[in-house]
This record gives structure tokens, C-alpha cells and sequence, in this order.
């Protein structure tokens, strides 16, 4: 009976075991850090929500095609610490995102410094990222 | 199959699902009270578990710690289902996509299933349980598989911010 028990104990050590390789690390298996980038474009949309927020812009490639991103950033509250407003934001404005690129999906991004259109620049880099924010 | 994704979209569109979705204190004080009500739920069910399969306070007899303990399994769970609930309802689209989401609704259930069974069948020989070894070896397999379950569902919930799509 004991051998058993040890079994269903191992089988649940297991479990442990079968995680995804970027489960510990997600900035990193989700972003690249060797691909910093700077964006000016136009909010179309801003989801200001917990966990995590979202910046949509878009941007004017050199070729003239419009290029559709998503931006993360970190939550309300976070987002509140560092000074910025959910009305900050208003659909259509012009704004800068520093951050990363993602590793698997060339339009996702992980925003770390947001610069307003007024000059004001905050911090919205969520845990994990590299810490190079505007405000650290 | 009908989709379910337009009651879940009408759920998410609820202006208080909206609300505390883009709060600032409210939805952490929610995560916060779901992780710290499921650690006593869960630490109190690993303790019974344990004494189940024969691990711990062997020497206690089994009825009593099972009955001394459940009201604060309780107290632990209610608070923990309720916000988890809650947590569910102001974002349920993207949980619906979410693999490690609906990997713990399913052990969720399993437990659930695990435990009534084991209300059902093996309390009714609470007074045997430590004598009787029938009734021992049905109590040691509900204990071993509540401890596998309950291990897997904290991992899973864990996993969710791991798969979390825009």
C-alpha cells in the first residue's frame, strides 16, 4: 500500500515537471530582448484592465502599409503608481511605446516607456522585462 | 452546439464586470482574497489527505480530524470559489481561451466528484474507518487522489497567466 502512495506522489511530482520550457520566465519566452523598438503611431484603442493593460496602434511602415500593434503593458494599478491616468488616453492620439518585440507574433509588443503627445513619459513596463522604463 | 461566446461576450460587456475588470484596487484585493483563502482551504485539505493515506496523526483517529477540520476547509473554500467566480466573471472570454483555464474547471469537477463520492459512500462508516479496512482503503484512495487533484488545480490556476492571449 505504501509503494502506492509513493506512486500517486511521484505521478504528482510529475506534474510539476511538465510545464512549459517559458513557464518560469514569460517576459522571455514571449518576448525578444534583442529587438527593442520604438513606435509613433496612432491609439487606435486602449483596453485599461487588470492583469495586464493594452495599447492598439497603429503605425506608418517606410512603405507607406499601415502596421497593426499590440502593446502590453502592466495593470491599473501599476500603471497608476507610475502617474498615468486611464484618462490620459483618448482614441486617435499620437503617442511613442518603447519596448520589445514578440518572439512569435511580429505585431505583439511589450510596451515598457510610454511618451505622450504633451512630452510626459511613464513607465509601463510589466514584471519581468528588461528594467530600462523612463522612470527607474 | 450553439456558441456560448455571445453570453460570455454579454457577461463581459456588464458594467460591473467592466468596472472592476479596469479598477485599481479592486480586482487585486479579489486576487489577493482568492490566493489566501485557497491556501488555508488547501493547507487544512492536505493535512486530512495526509491523515487519510496514513501519512499524518496516524495515532488521531480519523472521524475526528475530518470533523474538526471541515468547518474550516470551509471557510477557506467559500471565499476562495466566490472570488474565484468572481475573477472568472469580469473576463470570461479570455479564460475561455485560455488551455490551463479550462485543464482546472476539469480537475475542479474531478475533486468535486472525488469528494462527494467520498462523503457519500465512506462518511457512513465514519465510525469504522480506523478499524474496518475496507472503509480504510476506500478513505486512503480519496485521500491520495484529493492530494494529486488539489495539486494539479493550484498548479493549473498558476499556469493561467501563462497562456493569457490578448
Amino acid at each position: 500500500m505504501k509503494t502506492k502512495m509513493v506512486l500517486v506522489l511521484l505521478a504528482a511530482g510529475a506534474l510539476y515537471a511538465v510545464q512549459p520550457v517559458g513557464a518560469h520566465h514569460p517576459f522571455a519566452a514571449v518576448y525578444d530582448t534583442d529587438k527593442p523598438l520604438t513606435l509613433t503611431g496612432v491609439v487606435v484603442k486602449v483596453d485599461w484592465v487588470n492583469p495586464h493593460g493594452w495599447i492598439y496602434m497603429d503605425t506608418k511602415e517606410s512603405d507607406g502599409t499601415v502596421k497593426h500593434w499590440t502593446i502590453e503593458m502592466s495593470g491599473p494599478s501599476q500603471l497608476s503608481r507610475h502617474g498615468l491616468k486611464k484618462a490620459d488616453f483618448t482614441d486617435g492620439m499620437v503617442a511613442t511605446v518603447k519596448g520589445y518585440q514578440g518572439r512569435e507574433d511580429p505585431a505583439l509588443a511589450n510596451g515598457r516607456t510610454l511618451v505622450l503627445k504633451d512630452g510626459r513619459s511613464f513607465y509601463i513596463g510589466s514584471v519581468g522585462g528588461p528594467n530600462d522604463g523612463a522612470d527607474r | 452546439m450553439p456558441s456560448i461566446l455571445p453570453a460570455l461576450t454579454w457577461l463581459e460587456e456588464l458594467v460591473w464586470a467592466t468596472s472592476i475588470r479596469e479598477s485599481t484596487w479592486g480586482y487585486p484585493a479579489i486576487e489577493t482574497t482568492h490566493v489566501t483563502s485557497m491556501v488555508v482551504f488547501a493547507g487544512l485539505v492536505i493535512m486530512m489527505d495526509l491523515r487519510l493515506v496514513g501519512w499524518a496523526f496516524t495515532h488521531a483517529p480519523m472521524a475526528q480530524i475530518q470533523k474538526r477540520l471541515f468547518p474550516w476547509q470551509m471557510a477557506g473554500f467559500v471565499p476562495s470559489a466566490s472570488t474565484g467566480l468572481l475573477l472568472w466573471c469580469i473576463d470570461p472570454l479570455r479564460y475561455h481561451g485560455n488551455v490551463f483555464f479550462l485543464v482546472k474547471l476539469t480537475l475542479l469537477a474531478l475533486a468535486g466528484f472525488n469528494a462527494v463520492a467520498f462523503h457519500l459512500k465512506t462518511s457512513r462508516m465514519v465510525g469504522d474507518w480506523d478499524r474496518d479496512p475496507e472503509a480504510t482503503a476506500k478513505a486512503r484512495q480519496a485521500g491520495a487522489f484529493s492530494l494529486l487533484l488539489w495539486s494539479a488545480i493550484i498548479i493549473a490556476g498558476r499556469l493561467i497567466a501563462y497562456n493569457w492571449k490578448v
